[in-house]
């Protein structure tokens, strides 16, 4: 473990970098890993993520809706396909 | 204001050696319940949300750590507990669950497949509604096939395996044994692919996908919970 391991937040002025997190061979964007932290896992009842109609709605604080997961995610997407161009 | 983030939980043992802090960083703290320990960090309310990816890294980190050394149940990100009475209140209703998905999935990590059609690979056909559809069938159909492929390749690797379909392509999630995440990926990309698919691999991961849906989402009896 370890080999070849870089520091995730010096990474983080590019975003879309392919990052590792486990050692040399596993390889983990933080696209993946926002989807990870925000979407899988346990959900305290009453918490601030809600699914609506297969749709992770995120919420902060007093009920207002940031973004969904989803198209957070699709933006994100689109702004990795704008910087590879 | 503060709240109660909780990061993960594991079975205990004295050789896991721990992250020192965690988000935004907030010292990270052990709860101990018996077997069950979980991580957690008193941490500023709401959090900032120009600062919600290096926040999100952060705990990606904490869990990961424990995550290398040992199965884990990891908490979203977003979701806090008022206070410590509710944390503990929360860990003693639900303890026993955790111990039972930890121990179902204590060899085993998640490792995931997304195929998706390339948006600029092929034009979409406008000439008619009839068209589109027909094309939209065709698509559909290899998308398909491909997902079944793979499944068929990772079959004698997986332990289980879910499969989900979102608009950014279908999904496939399989619990593979630790130490067998490179045969997962030499099974996927040994699968040949339609040029116009694509398909990304990534993990291990804690297999979040396979938790039981009592410990996915609990419910904690006369207690507030999170806000």
């Amino acid at each position: 473990m370890g080999h070849g391991r870089r520091t995730l937040l010096s990474l983080m002025p590019n975003d879309f970098e392919t990052l590792e997190t486990l050692g040399g061979e596993d390889e983990v964007s933080l696209l993946e890993i926002l989807d990870h932290v925000l979407n899988s896992g346990v959900v305290i009842h009453g918490s601030l993520v809600i699914s609506l109609a297969g749709v992770d709605l995120v919420y902060l604080g007093l009920n207002v809706v940031l973004a969904s997961v989803e198209t957070a995610l699709s933006n994100l997407q689109i702004e990795e396909k704008r910087r590879q161009k | 204001m503060s709240r109660i983030l909780v990061y993960c939980g594991f079975r205990h043992a004295p050789e896991i050696s721990l992250p020192a802090v965690g988000v935004n960083a907030a010292p990270v703290q052990v709860a101990a319940f018996d077997n069950l320990s979980l991580l957690w960090s008193e941490v500023e309310w709401p959090f900032d949300p120009q600062r919600m990816q290096k926040s999100a890294v952060e705990f990606h980190e904490v869990v990961h750590q424990v995550f290398k050394q040992t199965a884990v149940i990891p908490f979203r990100l977003l979701s806090v507990f008022d206070d410590q009475q509710a944390f503990t209140a929360f860990v003693v209703e639900n303890r026993q669950r955790f111990l039972e998905d930890l121990n179902r999935l204590r060899d085993v990590v998640q490792m995931e497949c997304v195929i998706y059609t390339k948006p600029s690979e092929t034009p979409v056909d406008r000439s008619s509604g009839k068209a589109y559809l027909e094309q939209k069938a065709v698509a559909l159909r290899s998308s398909e096939a491909s997902v079944q492929a793979t499944q068929d390749a990772l079959a004698h690797l997986s332990r289980e395996v879910r499969v989900r379909e979102g608009k950014n392509g279908t999904r496939i999630f399989v619990l593979v044994e630790r130490g067998c995440e490179n045969n997962f990926r030499q099974a996927v990309t040994a699968v040949p692919i339609p040029t116009h698919l694509s398909r990304r691999m990534s993990g291990p991961w804690p297999a979040a996908e396979f938790l039981s849906e009592q410990v996915k989402m609990p419910q904690i009896d006369g207690v507030a919970g999170a806000k």
